[in-house]
């Protein structure tokens, strides 16, 4: 199967949400609606985004900045939801291969077997997976984004694009072979090049190895809140590659050693005491 | 009967078991993590559930001791921060004696001899981490920076490690090792029964036999 990705574009974006209630739509993460009739007083957040954040039951959420330029203001729009790395920290911790690269390429998991440890959150070099966590017991459940592969709502499977992508209306989500993707970026990035954009850039083709959710911007990374160099972190490394085998090695010279001893001491024992038959 | 010296109260005894027993719940619901064919025991966050219940023994337990028995807790961890030059003597005699079994190399030993020592003083250094780096973990998710979770979880595994391969050594050294064997004698004794034989506190622990011999003869005076 070939490799699959997301191209968002932050240019044809209008920033509708239909996205955003597409995938809970889809897949019916229902979620308590904070409004007066619910006995929730409205907040002003100064800003159009809702809900405040990501949640175990919203994966993608449309975020909304103003940034201040030389002439005046911009306001930018950006997809925040899982960016299904390649070389996914998620992935690299946790401890039962619950979360793992679904065979088109991107980070799919199974929530059955999720322990609930949490590593994953904060593996994470986007901040994305959330989890339903009781506090004295430790009962949790990992979510986030799954590309439409939620089980028995596997859009993939049956050939269809993501719901988000589907119920775009400016084609700013688009859902494609990788690789048609990139070289797709790559000419809009172009173009917004020669029209002046001189920060646009291409996000998400070398990004931890590459990432199945790629964005055109027309500035940095950073400006669409963006890390400018996602990276595994140190921890990560240290526990994952360092720690767990140099732990496995010496629990295996350990037992060694002691079946070693074991048997040499036995035998020096035995042949001290039959030779005098001295009593113990 | 033989004449016996008492080498552990009761309420030691209690407390060591009681560790024991939760840190084999912690242990084996912690090494499923690094065992991903065993993962599935941990689905569900059952484990986790057995760990947290397991923790909060390993917490308490010592909590309760420790003001019951102040003497015994402050001889106990002075016991496992001195460190002097008889140490290095059980060092060079260590592979003579354990893989030899050559009793004679071996210097005259406190209370407790230089290997228990490490033991002991790994308890309390790891224990301590285990619990610091196991709070946070358990209260401060989603509160604290991802960064230094992770670095928790990191001291967590350093600290299972060192305690899970020396916890096999301990179980080895007290009841598998030939020179502990017949049980009856030594290790085994001292924390099932909490007496020894004078014979053994001679022979393996010279010096605190000196020690217990004295002090009761300044009782009797």
């Amino acid at each position: 199967m070939a490799e699959k990705a997301i191209l968002y574009d932050a240019i044809r974006c209008t920033a509708c949400r239909g996205c955003q209630v597409a995938c809970k739509q889809w897949n019916e993460n229902d979620e308590f609606i904070p409004i007066v009739e619910n006995g929730v007083q409205a907040i002003n957040r100064g800003s159009y985004e809702n809900p405040p954040d990501l949640s175990p039951t919203t994966w993608l959420k449309m975020e909304f900045r103003e940034y201040d330029t030389a002439g005046g203001v911009r306001w930018l729009f950006s997809r925040r939801a899982c960016m299904h790395c390649i070389d996914a920290g998620c992935v690299r911790v946790c401890p039962n291969g619950s979360l793992y690269h679904h065979e088109s390429g991107f980070v799919a998991y199974n929530k059955d077997t999720c322990t609930g440890c949490g590593y994953c959150i904060e593996a994470c070099p986007f901040s994305v997976p959330r989890s339903t966590r009781n506090l004295l017991t430790g009962i949790a459940k990992m979510d986030k984004c799954t590309f439409c592969t939620t089980p028995g709502l596997d859009r993939i499977a049956e050939g269809w694009e993501p719901a988000c992508v589907k119920t775009c209306p400016t084609n700013a989500l688009e859902y494609d072979d990788r690789n048609e993707l990139v070289a797709e970026g790559k000419k809009r990035v172009q173009a917004l090049k020669a029209k002046g954009y001189s920060n646009a850039y291409f996000y998400g083709d070398k990004e931890l190895d590459g990432l199945h959710v790629m964005y055109v911007l027309d500035d940095s990374p950073e400006v669409y809140g963006l890390p400018a160099n996602p990276q595994i972190s140190a921890a990560t490394i240290a526990w994952q590659d360092v720690i767990q085998p140099l732990g496995w090695a010496l629990g295996g010279l350990t037992l060694v050693g002691l079946g070693i001893n074991y048997l040499v001491a036995r035998e020096a024992k035995l042949t001290k005491e039959l030779p005098g038959k001295k009593e113990k | 009967m033989a004449q016996e010296v008492e080498r552990y109260r009761k309420p030691t005894r209690i407390l060591h078991w009681v560790h024991a027993g939760a840190f084999i719940a912690l242990f084996l619901t912690g090494l499923i993590l690094f065992i991903p064919q065993l993962g599935f025991l941990a689905e569900d966050s059952w484990t986790r559930l057995i760990h947290r219940i397991a923790a909060v023994v390993f917490i308490v337990a010592p909590l309760i001791y420790i003001p019951m028995n102040w003497k015994t807790t402050l001889r106990g961890i002075k016991d496992a921060f001195t460190w002097g030059a008889e140490d290095i003597g059980w060092l060079q005699a260590a592979p003579r004696y354990y893989m030899l079994c050559d009793e004679e190399a071996m210097p005259p030993q406190g209370h407790m001899n230089t290997g228990q020592k490490m033991w002991w003083f790994m308890a309390i250094v790891f224990g301590v981490i285990f619990v610091l780096t196991g709070l946070i973990m358990w209260f401060a998710k989603g509160a604290a920076p991802a960064a230094l979770l992770q670095w928790m979880v990191f001291l967590h595994d350093v600290a299972f490690i060192a305690t899970g391969l020396m916890f096999f050594v301990h179980i080895y050294m007290s009841v598998v090792h030939p020179l502990v064997r017949p049980l009856r004698t030594g290790a085994w004794n001292s924390m099932a029964r909490g007496k020894v034989s004078v014979d053994y506190a001679r022979s393996h622990h010279a010096k605190w036999y000196e020690e217990v011999t004295k002090a009761k003869e300044v009782q009797t005076k």
